[in-house]
């Protein structure tokens, strides 16, 4: 009855639409299960091993080759140094690159290396929402014969290639096959403000205590501590893990981000990190409104001279100059973390550019040219910093990655962690959920992902 | 009335014509609009379709999918968190919907009474909000609700320091706090709407009502308002939609934070096919909120409708009027 006044009309304007899908919907369900076929085709035996260095003469008997990469946006600048280098070197390969922002790298490089077209080289992102979305659909080729030949597996980089490795179902990380090589590395630390520090008498920190009392001592003068910028989310579990990585085994914590059955985020170290950043925040370092502002805009006010300490990372070093600003290691527990590494596509026809490619990446030479453009490199031997601010984050680096606190980040540890540990610790500090809480709710959405 | 009775057959004599017409041509005509069907088959039908048919399985958008039968319509039936988010979408309908319907009457009332010099500026000038790019809107409204910003320095400077605080970032004020720029962002648009439709109405009832001795309220609720049915509906359903599918205001100024306090169906729709490649999931959730939209803007549009009974005094051309109740008695 209520539907009588426009039944009439309605019908007909509805039953165009509304054929058309039912014949749509008869044409897609002709197919298989979403997804069936798509990655199938790369088999495993058509997959030749390399045993001896990829030779200029071979890559030059394969006459004019094209190598299409795909980069993240920040890797520009040393791209614009590499690629030409490389080109002068083999004359016969094209690299064409394309660079998309993080963001929309890590949203459409599943896709495009599954796509019928995929590029031969190119940057995922370390964790299962890529990297393992990569060896699961079998997208990826192995690189466990192109580290032992070029001797990936000696050195100070060694041990950053573990977060590229895979057991063989692609359900856990940090040891197995290796998939992805990445030549830049991440180290956190405490940047401070030398004029500050100065001030109020305090000496430059390398320990999570050294940060407290300077803290509590910048926070008697007036001053705000610990400049934040939360409303990514993000920033505040930076700080988590430098204290988490103290208060328990950091080999715990790789383990537990690795996807290892045994580990659990519920230890008493981790309730004890989330009470010292609730206690911190109530005691107001982080300043008022921290969950307002971005990290780049925080970052923005440390540069202009607001805070005594910035607590992140060497990819927030870009912006501060070095008279006035130093950078902190935490030897008693910094963490960090190779950035996005490179992977070969499983079904590329230029194999042995695209690894002559990762071999460039990977040599001394480029590893200052990374230095030299801001960033950290994995490979630190014959490697030399420039400026103050610069050495002191290559030595934290070194430090870290001897102490073996590199532990990687948190975020890797589920496809939804970011999120979900991002926010429930924004309530933590916010006093409205409890440390243990925290701890629960974080392991139970880590075991719900690993089943 | 003989005039009148001949005016009330005729559109049925015409429109008998066109059905007639419609259907000698119709395949020619099918011709003219073959070009948009397939952008439309292509570009919504077909995902829509697969967008159902994916709910149905779990898939991370690479590997073979498996079937799970309704088991992601469970999960979104039974996550605290979707309830959660669903009810920070119907607070944001009160914002972005109804908040702005109220000020667009009020300001298209008083548009349309008062002669205000530069009319067509201020019209633009409120107008304006609808046309920036949202993530324009987001970034300006984050440094304006920020603890430094503008509002607070307002604030402060009427000695109200006590209250500033970081807008976005505070858990009891997030949510209320995007919805005030929702509020802002749509308030122009209905303003259009209804100043349009006010111009469309004859003046000849205005003058009747003041002769009757009606007031500038009594004329805005008698006349003004029922007039402006059809466009007050339009107004709804353009604003609930958007209320309930918005998600880049959201996502540029607090991604959904702090804690959970803004998040929206959404947000999660977005992380769950983006981030998490739970593409099933992400699916099922789209498709419940496109049936939630349309259940509720259907309600609104069957509460706004043009009841027969009502017909004469919101029909906005006073002259067909007496033929219609010609052939209704």
């Amino acid at each position: 009855m209520r539907h009588s006044v426009r039944a009439g009309h309605r019908a007909r304007f509805m039953s165009m639409p509304l054929t058309t899908s039912v014949v749509a919907l008869l044409a897609l369900s002709g197919c298989g299960a979403p997804g069936s076929g798509a990655a199938a085709e790369s088999s495993d035996e058509d997959r030749q091993s390399i045993t001896e260095e990829v030779t200029p003469e071979q890559i030059a008997d394969l006459g004019d080759v094209t190598l299409s990469v795909w980069a993240d946006q920040a890797e520009e600048g040393l791209m614009e140094e590499v690629v030409p280098a490389f080109e002068d070197e083999y004359p016969n390969v094209t690299v064409d690159v394309t660079y998309k922002s993080f963001d929309d790298l890590i949203a459409t490089v599943v896709n495009a290396a599954a796509s019928s077209s995929p590029p031969d080289l190119f940057q995922g992102n370390i964790g299962h929402a890529v990297d393992g979305a990569l060896v699961k659909g079998d997208l990826v080729r192995p690189l466990d014969d192109v580290a032992d030949v070029y001797g990936w597996e000696e050195g100070t980089g060694a041990s950053t290639l573990d977060p590229a490795r895979w057991n063989d179902e692609g359900s856990a990380f940090g040891s197995g096959t290796l998939y992805g090589m990445s030549p830049i590395s991440e180290v956190q630390g405490i940047y401070y403000n030398k004029e500050k520090l100065e001030e109020l008498n305090l000496t430059a920190p390398d320990s999570v205590e050294d940060l407290e009392a300077g803290a509590a001592a910048a926070d008697e003068a007036g001053e705000q501590a610990i400049m934040l910028g939360n409303s990514d989310q993000y920033a505040a579990t930076h700080i988590f893990s430098d204290i988490a990585a103290t208060t328990q085994d950091p080999a715990d914590i790789a383990a537990w981000i690795g996807g290892d059955p045994d580990a659990t985020f519920e230890t008493e170290g981790n309730a004890e990190a989330a009470q010292t950043m609730a206690a911190w925040a109530d005691a107001g370092y982080f300043g008022p409104g921290y969950d307002g502002i971005s990290n780049q805009d925080a970052i923005a006010r440390f540069a202009d001279g607001e805070g005594v300490y910035f607590v992140g990372g060497s990819w927030n070093g870009a912006p501060l100059n070095s008279e006035e600003f130093g950078f902190g290691s935490l030897t008693s527990g910094g963490v960090g973390a190779t950035a996005s590494p490179w992977h070969i596509s499983s079904s590329t026809d230029a194999e042995l550019p695209a690894i002559a490619f990762l071999e460039t990446l990977h040599s001394p030479e480029v590893g200052q040219q990374i230095l030299d453009t801001g960033r950290l490199p994995v490979v630190t031997d014959g490697v030399t910093a420039d400026d103050p601010l610069e050495e002191q984050t290559l030595t934290a680096l070194e430090e870290t990655i001897e102490a073996g606190t590199q532990v990687g980040y948190y975020d890797w540890a589920t496809t939804d962690m970011l999120n979900q540990m991002g926010g429930t610790l924004q309530e933590v500090m916010a006093g409205r959920v409890s440390p243990e809480e925290f701890t629960e709710q974080v392991q139970e959405v880590w075991a719900e992902a690993h089943g | 009335m003989t005039v009148s009775r001949a005016e009330a057959k005729r559109p049925e004599a015409s429109s008998k014509r066109r059905r007639q017409g419609s259907s000698r041509y119709s395949w020619s005509s099918l011709f003219y609009v073959a070009p948009a069907l397939a952008f439309f088959i292509v570009f919504v039908i077909v995902p829509i379709v697969q967008s159902v048919r994916i709910s149905f399985y779990r898939w991370d958008g690479i590997t073979a999918a498996t079937p799970v039968g309704f088991s992601n319509y469970v999960e979104v039936f039974t996550n605290p968190a979707m309830r959660e988010a669903l009810s920070h979408s119907l607070v944001l309908l009160f914002f972005y919907a109804a908040l702005p319907v109220v000020i667009g009457l009020f300001l298209a009332g008083l548009m349309s009474r008062i002669r205000i010099y530069g009319l067509t500026w201020f019209r633009a000038l409120l107008f304006l909000p609808q046309i920036l790019s949202s993530v324009v809107v987001a970034v300006s409204w984050r440094d304006i609700l920020a603890i430094d910003g503008p509002l607070n320095e307002t604030l402060r400077a009427v000695g109200l320091g006590s209250i500033t605080r970081a807008w976005l970032g505070d858990f009891g004020t997030a949510l209320p706090a995007i919805g005030g720029i929702g509020t802002w962002v749509e308030y122009g648009l209905c303003m259009l709407l209804f100043l349009s439709g006010i111009a469309s109405i004859d003046r000849s009832l205005y003058e009747a009502a003041r002769l009757d001795g009606a007031g500038p309220i009594r004329e805005f609720v008698s006349i003004t308002l029922p007039s402006l049915r059809p466009q007050i509906s339009i107004a709804l359903i353009l604003t609930i939609t958007f209320a309930l599918r918005n998600f880049d205001l959201i996502w540029n100024t607090t991604q959904g934070g702090p804690g959970t306090s803004t998040a929206v169906p959404s947000v999660y729709i977005y992380q769950d096919a983006f981030q998490n490649r739970l593409l099933g999931e992400a699916s099922a959730l789209a498709v419940v909120l496109t049936v939630l939209t349309l259940v509720i803007v259907g309600i609104v549009q069957l509460a706004l409708r043009e009841s027969p009974d009502r017909a004469p005094r919101s029909t906005p051309e006073p002259a067909q009027a007496p033929g219609k109740e010609e052939r209704n008695s």
